[in-house]
């Protein structure tokens, strides 16, 4: 068992890290503020080769994998760009890259991978209804056969970048849920070019993150050729799970990035602020405790998710990546909370005000307890599929 | 186009200052747990005039760094950006030196090598901002040499330097074989591409002893030292505010002048 990053690897994270420090704190503090997407970034890291690290040479990515893919998203989360550094990742190297590099077909591999790998083919996911939330297989959605074409009707709501990305990935209910034998049986997965006349986008306004537009999204008769559809038809669970999986471990990179970023600010500020005497209040166990605390879980997470990245990069089944994305998350959601929230008590009510940044990451943080599914869902997967306990939900 | 960077391993000046220590008996400084380091950043901007030369004219660029010990996925970074070859002079006996010692060895190195048109270093090394290996190795190479570049263009055998002063910048031409030292004013250098990175992490460094460029052993590292360091300490920075108290602006001015009277100041 081997710990250390090769060679390869700690170049991978170096060169993020200067990209980060390039686009810091302050950056994003503007983006945020104004809504602004970050197009310097975007194109530095596109430029720079980050967006395609986890799509094959051939189709002009680096074929590395997600471990790569991670180590490159933590390093940017944890040197400055906070959420920013893994968010955009996501949506088109995961939702885009990974979900057509496992699942498309030659010809969609030829049209989207190239652009996605250099950054210039934004992507996004319709995956999420307002009542298909952490239960996808609820999806209402419909894509329905007329002659050659496939014909979309649906709402889906929380789709990140829709209002910006040139292709989405579609999950649709081809077979409905009553005519099917299993009930993860019956949703497919297709790819539609955007912008479109019969997808309405309209943001939602949102906590944080703002320098990324989430939506809701109508398809109101999208017609889509039949090619359109990532094949098997009716098997999409199966094949969304190889883009949800990357998209749990990427939140769990991003909440140890965005941990270690606020716990070094608060770290070098309590080295420095003295409040009674002469004693910096760094040297105060009450602060240093659920710091350390916090710190040494992450490290576990960590480990835990790069574990993950290992299996599913090596073509493990899905339960065995299922259960170490899960528990890494849980690790990371509980402690990444506790090292904003305990970041934010050493600055004390500096920590509120916006130019420490602070109250942005404990925003930023918060998401992760809800996105990309609750932290208790999380629990409930570990309960069932790896203690075996009966399930609490039908 | 022959050119070779010289780019030092250094400490990360970026480094948060309340992680800077000092041994005070070995007068050495002690690197913080946990930062890796990294190419001295006025050495990356050697490369990258290097590199933009490349990109408009072609030609190889030939890294040379000298050390013991470093770490390769450090000393690949200029591998990662473009530069076509790694050469180290990495053994113990180049360890303690100084700007005349490191000098003497990458010259001596660079007449190993035996073709090259320019030779780029950073301006001074980002830990002891000496600035005075760049022009001992012209200086020893019988080559010219010009200082604190902003830009380099190479031209029909000359390299055009754009040299920065105080007030703005001097234009100076300059016959090759030539040695530049960059400045920051040359701007960003680009960042490691993930194509680099991969196409570095399969190359495999040159590796050179001090009997491989036949220097002589008394001339280099610490033995090979021209100037005596005596002591090494941080200076205590100590700020103090004092708020003048008054019931009137202008009885805070009279406040204030009287401090400043006591004070000796004015």
């Amino acid at each position: 068992m081997d710990f250390n990053l090769t060679e390869e690897q700690k170049m991978i994270a170096s060169s993020a890290k200067e990209i980060a420090e390039a686009f810091g704190p302050e950056y994003w503090r503007q983006k945020e503020e104004k809504g602004e997407f970050g197009d310097e970034f975007w194109k530095a890291i596109g430029d720079a080769g980050f967006v395609g690290i986890a799509i094959p040479e051939e189709y002009g990515g680096s074929g590395r994998g997600t471990t790569e893919l991670l180590t490159a998203m933590e390093e940017l989360a944890a040197n400055g760009c906070g959420m920013a550094g893994v968010w955009y990742l996501i949506l088109t190297e995961v939702f885009g890259g990974l979900s057509i590099v496992r699942h498309g077909a030659e010809e969609h591999k030829r049209k989207y991978l190239p652009g996605i790998a250099k950054g210039e083919l934004e992507f996004c996911m319709a995956l999420t209804e307002p009542d298909a939330g952490s239960n996808t297989l609820n999806t209402k959605t419909t894509a329905k056969k007329q002659g050659n074409e496939w014909v979309i009707e649906g709402n889906k709501t929380f789709i990140s970048g829709a209002d910006r990305a040139k292709g989405m990935m579609i999950v649709a209910r081809t077979t409905p849920k009553e005519k099917v034998t299993k009930k993860t049986l019956g949703l497919s997965l297709f790819l539609t070019d955007l912008p479109h006349e019969l997808v309405e986008v309209k943001p939602i306004p949102k906590h944080g993150i703002n320098y990324s537009h989430s939506c809701q999204v109508s398809f109101n008769g999208l017609r889509l050729p039949e090619n359109a559809l990532m094949p098997p038809q009716d098997l999409g669970w199966y094949s969304v799970l190889d883009t949800l999986n990357p998209e749990r471990m990427s939140f769990t990179a991003a909440a140890v990035g965005i941990a270690r970023l606020a716990i070094n600010k608060a770290v070098d500020y309590s080295k420095q602020r003295k409040v009674f005497g002469d004693v910096p209040i760094g040297s105060y166990q009450g602060l240093q405790f659920p710091l350390a605390e916090a710190y040494a879980t992450l490290e576990a997470a960590r480990l835990l998710n790069f574990k993950a990245a290992s299996l599913f990069d090596n073509g493990a089944d899905a339960a065995s990546v299922g259960a170490a994305v899960n528990m890494s998350s849980v690790a990371a959601v509980e402690n990444a909370t506790k090292a904003v929230y305990w970041a934010m008590q050493v600055f004390g009510g500096y920590g509120y005000a916006k130019e420490y940044d602070i109250e942005r990451w404990w925003r930023e943080i918060n998401l992760i307890r809800l996105a990309p599914l609750t932290h208790q869902m999380a629990l409930n997967y570990i309960g069932e599929h790896v203690l075996g306990m009966p399930r609490a939900y039908y | 186009m022959n050119m070779i960077v010289c780019c030092k391993q250094v400490l990360d000046p970026e480094a948060p200052p309340a992680s800077f220590k000092i041994d005070p008996a070995n007068n050495k400084v002690v690197p913080p747990p946990g930062v890796p380091p990294v190419i001295s950043p006025f050495d990356e901007q050697a490369v990258e005039a290097a590199l933009r030369i490349k990109d408009n004219q072609g030609g190889k660029i030939t890294v040379l760094s000298l050390g013991n010990n470093l770490l390769r996925d450090v000393v690949k970074k200029p591998l990662s950006m473009g530069a076509d070859e790694l050469i180290l002079l990495e053994d113990e006996a180049f360890e303690g030196g100084d700007s005349w010692s490191t000098a003497y060895a990458l010259a001596t190195a660079i007449k190993k090598i035996g073709e090259f048109d320019l030779i780029f270093c950073g301006r001074q090394a980002a830990d002891w901002d000496a600035g005075q290996v760049g022009s001992g190795i012209a200086e020893l190479l019988g080559i010219p040499s010009v200082t604190v570049a902003k830009k380099v263009e190479a031209v029909d055998g000359k390299a055009r330097v754009e040299r920065v002063i105080a007030d703005g910048y001097q234009v100076i031409e300059v016959t090759l074989p030539a040695l530049i030292t960059v400045s920051n004013e040359l701007g960003e250098a680009r960042y490691a591409t993930l194509k680099g990175i991969m196409a570095a992490a399969k190359k495999q460094p040159i590796i050179w002893k001090p009997s491989d460029i036949g220097v002589d052993p008394s001339q280099i590292g610490a033995p090979g030292r021209r100037s005596k360091l005596f002591k090494l300490f941080q200076p205590v920075r100590e700020g103090k505010c004092e708020i003048i108290e008054a019931e009137t602006p202008a009885e805070a001015g009279t406040n204030l002048a009287t401090k400043l009277r006591e004070a000796k100041i004015i």
